[in-house]
């Protein structure tokens, strides 16, 4: 099972992308926290995407593809921004008392720890950002 | 996002009902700022119709747990649904946050 899904670099498409999740979810029978995940790992990742990787204000189209094979979901993220591997960023270190918390960073934490594999690469001057989770 | 506000003894509860995400979190940072500004900074936000929160969601509640702990204030949170309390438990906010399993617990 496969399905491709298109915005465009605007915040407000986050919820037109969680909106074609949750009809995406009750055709392929996900169940509602594993529904939850997908939309939290994709709504880090697109914000990240929509905030950081243009640099220009023309419209630009992001693609999100979501696949469900042998038990293996996978959720790619491509756009044609600035080369920047998101990974690369350095996770809060949730030890620290709460005065010295950083505020930043939790977003690619939450998705390193969500899914089972992340990998980020450069092709075709695109950046692509793939998720998997076993379930 | 709805947020209802009920002054109980000396805590104001906040009731969250809905997503906080990346579209409207500002609604909360505007609902909590105000209450700060009022001097109010004995606080439990009701999580139980909270049913989806992202980082920048996570990050209201960090700033004010920060603002609240400067002033020698209470943030309670109670209430949550498990899927909420993952997400707290990942992002190492368990430990830095008082939650309770009910309102009554968070007011006692």
């Amino acid at each position: 099972m496969k399905e491709l899904i298109e915005i465009e670099n605007r915040v407000e498409e986050l919820a037109v992308l969680a909106g074609k999740i949750d009809e995406l979810a009750e055709k392929w029978s996900l169940s509602m926290p594993l529904t939850m995940n997908i939309n939290l790992v994709l709504e880090e990742a697109v914000s990240n995407v929509i905030f950081y990787a243009f640099n220009d204000p023309d419209k630009h189209l992001i693609q999100i593809s979501l696949s469900l094979e042998n038990k293996t979901l996978t959720l790619e993220i491509t756009d044609d921004g600035i080369s920047f591997n998101p990974l690369s960023r350095l996770a809060p270190d949730v030890s620290l008392p709460v005065e010295e918390r950083p505020i930043g960073g939790l977003g690619i934490l939450l998705i390193k720890k969500m899914m089972d594999q992340v990998s980020y690469s450069r092709v075709n001057n695109q950046n692509r950002l793939t998720l998997l989770k076993n379930i | 996002m709805n947020i209802t506000k009920d002054k109980i003894g000396d805590f104001l509860v906040l009731s969250i009902d809905g997503r906080v995400d990346t579209n409207n979190f500002n609604e909360l940072e505007l609902v909590l700022n105000q209450v700060f500004e009022e001097g109010e900074f004995k606080i439990i936000l009701n999580c139980s119709k909270l049913n989806y929160i992202s980082s920048s969601g996570l990050r209201i509640f960090l700033t004010a747990l920060k603002k609240v702990n400067a002033r020698n204030g209470k943030l309670h949170l109670c209430s949550m649904q498990q899927v909420i309390k993952e997400i707290f438990d990942i992002s190492g906010f368990s430990t830095i946050f008082n939650i309770f399993d009910t309102q009554e617990e968070a007011l006692a």
